[in-house]
């Protein structure tokens, strides 16, 4: 990989006499299609060695040289970030440091400390980006060092305005490697390296996913279980969220719902598989949202969604015979037609929006259920633990998919949630900064 | 033509006026016997058992022991009336369903039925008005067990029903040949939900599981996108989408392919995950387009799953959300080649759109019990495939070109595969298929046009005692020349299109207005020639050594089919050189290799048996 992604030293040096004088204007565009032109040249060369041999790769690797040189008890230099891009949302994983000394605060440079405060201060960022206070975990202690590990996003839209900020910022002062997982590690690369001069370790997303899942609820949630459960999923009276102790996981069916949904069988913690996905996930919820509702957010999308009724909307088995298809095992209450009532012009004109986001919601998170459960039954694995940013804030999703686990596999099935729903991905890639495999 | 008809009195609204050609639509009504209905969504199809009365030629043979008659012909051949079951299927717009009524019950003479099995989400809606209307009661069926009941049906009766699509490619259908062993199948029927219906056989099925998103769900889903009211038109709509402004790829997201996982750009990651802004606009198509995609992709993939589990791999599509639409297979297709890495086939029926009704008669004609028989389908009076498919003809949609029909007919004995077959499963007995091969195709149906005139003839002459003979001829030669026309265009209407099948196609269009054999008076006299002729060509075959025989015998067989498939080139022969016979038609064979020459290997394999 190393090999591949390393740009011509040569380059490199003369980029950085750029940014290190403080010449702050963009790159010309000469310039940067010199650049993509080198690029281009070097692909076909590596594709054509096969990615060169290991001994190449560290030679032509001046910058992983810079970083061992200055390593200190094994450790990356700060900051340690850990990144997700994924289609909709990136996801941040920041560790602040809580144990630095006098001495080391001196030595800490301008730039980082104002990373630092930057932000650990603020829990807004820019109109988007948001810290999510209430996951931090505090008083960890990763790799020798104690501190709280933060956890930010913001959409994956305003990658730009954040690598221009990376640039203004100075980023690639710091010498560190910015570890980064989700498709856009690959789609943003050449922006990071071009524009702000910053070269992306990337690594791929399940692995991160599967590392970051574990590594999390290994450490507990300040104390508390990461992992949590529905007692008695099909009673809303009684339906109560118990800790779930994920010490001994596996086999375990991992299903990551982000803008699409990947599901993954799990058997240890190396030996993972990807069964399926689909297309239907966060992003056609938020999608069809927007389109249906004319909402803009994920978070007004759920608020209707809270405040809508599906029935009015889907047909359900009792609006097509009445009651419970008996012969079949079909309980009225089923949907038989996701938005099938909208057939009819007479009750599309007198919908209201909060039950087409209602609706919206409970089509996908069935249909998320209805596939899980089969892959569940074609693996053999009767563990079901859910991840992903679209169970943000929805505990209708998540009561709901917890509900169709229990009542269409007659119990069989267990489904299991993580507080830190999206970020795993983003533990998973800071995690392989700090102990590279 | 016969004159038409116009039914629907002056209180209608337009839509529901129509004219009806009786002759063409509801056939034998006054022989009507037992009636179903298959009342959907938006579609009504009507089942009827009739009886039809028709010529047939009957051949009687005399005992000619010890004669030496030279004039006297060795047999006779007599036209009788003979009696035959019929089935006949209907299809039209629900919107139709009161003028229909209305004509089934004004032309319906002497049936004794006194209920009408029905079935299907409208049947409990019209009950009313079909009790009303037909003066019949209506008993329902499940939709379920209907559908499965005709699904057996049809995949037991009619060959080629089941199909492979494959968008773009000359031929798009591939028709399956029909398998002795119909059991285990998986029936995915996409109505407004969907229903994943595990069959094990003619009794035992089993609804393994569904999805709640289904043909509804592009329909109501996709009205509220688009302001597009009609199912069909949202089709369109999507024909002519793009489906990448509106979904989010894997290239959105990686930038390109994600390589390791083996996923490539194209794929969608999330469907209508572009769309999830409110600045900008969608056009109709695209997001239509977008909505197909979604629900043909989600059914294909959870029906693998039922598949896997259930270790399946003849996996069926039927339903309104198919009802034959190119973009829906091909779309289901796609779906199902991606997730099951071609390991399953989807398949689609010829007559998916009939199961239901086909199912709910046989419920109720028990009695006479169908199943017992084996049916055939009939040429003459069915519509053929897609015959009012919008996308494969949006002119034809006109109000009289939205009936569609199925006429099948019950064969004096139930048929078993020929058990001297080695597989039976993977004989085709059609040398050529003419739906892949243009030329071929061309060829012969031209060669079927330009025979026509010679068969209204002959058929004219066969009946020289009856009067009507002429005009019943010249209405002969209008049906099989349209069925010609229509094959030209959709080679796949009737399934693979075969010498054999232009040559039924031609039996039932002669049967249908009373020409049971056309050729029985040439027969009888080449037959009375040839028979005259046997015992001499036997002998002279029996002096031959044993190889010299096989090849004398082989050259007859080819000399002979020369005459009884009447080729072109033959018939030319016969009209120019009336003495041309066997012995000429011998000398005509070209010397081997033949176009298809497998003699050496006969008589390798003969010599073995031999010794």
């Amino acid at each position: 990989m190393n090999g591949y992604h390393s740009p011509d030293e040569g380059d490199t040096e003369t980029g950085k006499e750029e940014t290190a004088g403080g010449k702050q204007q963009r790159p010309s565009k000469e310039s940067a299609s010199r650049t993509k032109a080198a690029d281009g040249a070097e692909n076909a060369v590596a594709a054509a060695a096969g990615g060169g041999t290991p001994r190449d790769r560290l030679a032509s690797n001046s910058r992983t040289r810079q970083r061992i040189d200055s390593l200190k008890k094994n450790r990356p230099p700060f900051p340690w970030f850990g990144m997700d891009i994924g289609g909709t949302l990136v996801k941040l994983v920041y560790f602040e440091p809580k144990d630095i000394t006098a001495e080391e605060e001196q030595e800490e440079v301008e730039n980082l400390k104002s990373i630092r405060k930057y932000l650990t201060s603020n829990v807004a960022y820019g109109s988007t980006g948001i810290r999510d206070v209430h996951l931090e975990l505090k008083d960890l202690t990763l790799c020798g060092r104690k501190g709280n590990l933060h956890f930010i996003r913001f959409p994956t839209q305003d990658m730009p305005a954040f690598i221009q900020m990376g640039r203004d910022k100075h980023f690639s002062s710091l010498h560190t490697t910015l570890c980064a997982t989700g498709g856009g590690a690959y789609k943003f690369e050449p922006d990071f390296r071009e524009m702000a001069d910053l070269q992306l370790l990337k690594l791929d997303e399940l692995d991160c996913l599967i590392k970051g899942v574990l590594y999390i609820d290994s450490v507990k949630f300040n104390g508390h279980s990461e992992c949590y459960y529905f007692e008695n999923p099909t009673d809303p009276v009684q339906c109560q969220k118990k800790p779930y102790n994920l010490e001994n996981p596996y086999p375990l069916l991992l299903v990551n719902i982000g803008s699409g949904v990947s599901i993954l069988a799990v058997y240890s913690k190396d030996n993972y598989k990807r069964v399926t996905g689909t297309s239907l996930g966060g992003g056609t919820f938020l999608g069809l949202c927007c389109l249906l509702t004319g909402c803009s957010t994920f978070e007004e999308a759920l608020e209707m969604a809270t405040r809508g009724e599906s029935t009015t909307v889907d047909k359900l088995v009792r609006d097509i015979y009445g009651g419970d298809y008996e012969r079949f095992g079909l309980p009225g209450w089923a949907v038989a037609s996701s938005f099938g009532n909208m057939m009819c012009k007479e009750k599309r004109e007198s919908i209201c929006k909060e039950d087409l986001a209602r609706a919206t919601l409970v089509t996908i998170t069935n249909n998320i259920g209805s596939i899980t459960r089969m892959c569940a039954l074609n693996e053999n694995i009767d563990r079901v633990v859910f991840v992903g940013n679209f169970l943000r804030i929805n505990t209708l999703s998540v009561k709901l998919l917890a509900y169709a686990m229990d009542y269409w596999s007659k119990g069989q099935l267990k489904a299991l949630f993580l507080e830190h729903e999206g970020y795993f991905g983003s533990v998973g890639a800071l995690l392989e900064l700090l102990n590279p495999t | 033509m016969a004159a038409c008809s116009r039914i629907g009195g002056g209180g209608h609204s337009m839509d529901k006026s129509i004219t009806l050609p009786p002759d063409e639509i509801f056939r034998n009504l006054e022989n009507a016997k037992r009636f179903a209905i298959d009342i959907g969504g938006s579609l009504t199809k009507l089942a009827y058992y009739s009886t039809v009365q028709h010529k047939v030629a009957k051949v009687r043979s005399f005992d000619h022991t010890g004669k030496e008659t030279e004039d006297e012909p060795l047999y006779e051949i007599s036209v009788q009336e003979e009696i035959t079951a019929r089935l006949h299927f209907i299809k039209f717009e629900n919107a139709y369903i009161e003028t229909c009524l209305d004509f089934v019950k004004d032309h319906l003479v002497n049936t004794e039925t006194k209920v009408i099995k029905a079935t299907g989400g409208g049947a409990h809606k019209f009950k009313d008005l079909l009790e009303k209307k037909l003066k019949l009661k209506v008993d329902k069926e499940d939709e379920m067990s209907c559908l499965i009941k005709g699904c057996n049906f049809v995949l037991k009766n009619i060959p080629h029903e089941a199909f492979v699509y494959v968008k773009h490619a000359e031929p798009e259908f591939r028709f399956q040949t029909t398998h002795p062993d119909i059991f285990p199948y998986l029936l995915i029927n996409i109505g407004s939900g969907v229903s994943i219906v595990k069959v094990e056989s003619e009794d035992k099925f089993e609804r393994i599981g569904g999805s709640s998103i289904g043909g509804g769900t592009f329909w109501g889903l996709g009205a509220l996108l688009t302001k597009t009211k009609r199912f069909d038109e949202l089709l369109q709509l999507a024909s002519r989408g793009q489906h990448t402004s509106v979904d989010m790829l894997v290239k959105d997201i990686y930038g390109g392919a994600y390589g390791s996982l083996g996923l490539t750009g194209d794929l969608i990651a999330s469907s209508f995950g572009k769309s999830a802004t409110a600045d900008k606009e969608f056009s109709k198509e695209d997001m239509a387009k977008s909505l197909l995609h979604m629900i043909s992709n989600d059914i294909g993939q959870l029906a693998c799953l039922y598949a896997k589990l259930h270790n399946l791999s003849r996996v069926y599509f039927g339903g309104f959300f198919i009802r034959g639409h190119p973009v829906t297979m091909h779309t289901i297709t796609y779906s199902i080649n991606f997730f099951t890495k071609g390991e399953v086939q989807a398949l689609f029926l010829r007559h998916e759109g009939y199961l239901g009704a086909i199912g709910a008669f046989l419920k109720g004609a028990e009695e006479d019990n169908p199943n017992q028989y084996s049916w055939g389908e009939n040429y003459a009076g069915s519509s053929g495939l897609m015959s009012v498919s919008p996308d494969m003809f949006p002119m034809q949609r006109t109000r009289s070109g939205t009936f569609d029909m199925l006429e099948m007919d019950r064969l004096e004995r139930q048929l078993v595969n020929l058990p001297l077959l080695l597989d039976s499963s993977s004989y085709i007995p059609d040398t050529m298929d003419l739906t892949e091969d243009a030329m071929a195709r061309e060829y012969w149906l031209s060669c079927f046009e330009e025979a026509l005139d010679g068969v209204v003839k002959r058929a004219v002459a066969s009946q020289p005692d009856l009067q009507d003979a002429r005009e019943r001829a010249e209405k002969f030669r209008l049906k099989y020349r349209h069925k010609l026309q229509t094959l030209r265009h959709q080679p796949c209407a009737y399934g693979s299109l075969t010498v054999r099948s232009l040559l039924d196609t031609r039996e039932h269009c002669l049967n249908e207005f009373n020409f049971p054999d056309p050729y029985s008076q040439i027969k009888q006299r080449e037959n009375d020639l040839a028979l005259r002729y046997f015992q001499k060509v036997v002998r002279s075959v029996e002096m031959l050594n044993w190889e010299d025989r096989q090849f004398a015998l082989v050259k007859g067989l080819l000399a002979g089919n020369m005459f009884d498939w009447g080729a072109k080139a033959v018939s030319d022969v016969l009209e120019t050189d009336p003495a041309f016979g066997f012995d000429e038609a011998k000398r005509q064979l070209q010397e081997r290799p033949w176009l298809v020459d497998s003699y050496s290997k006969w008589i390798e394999r003969l010599k073995i048996i031999v010794e």
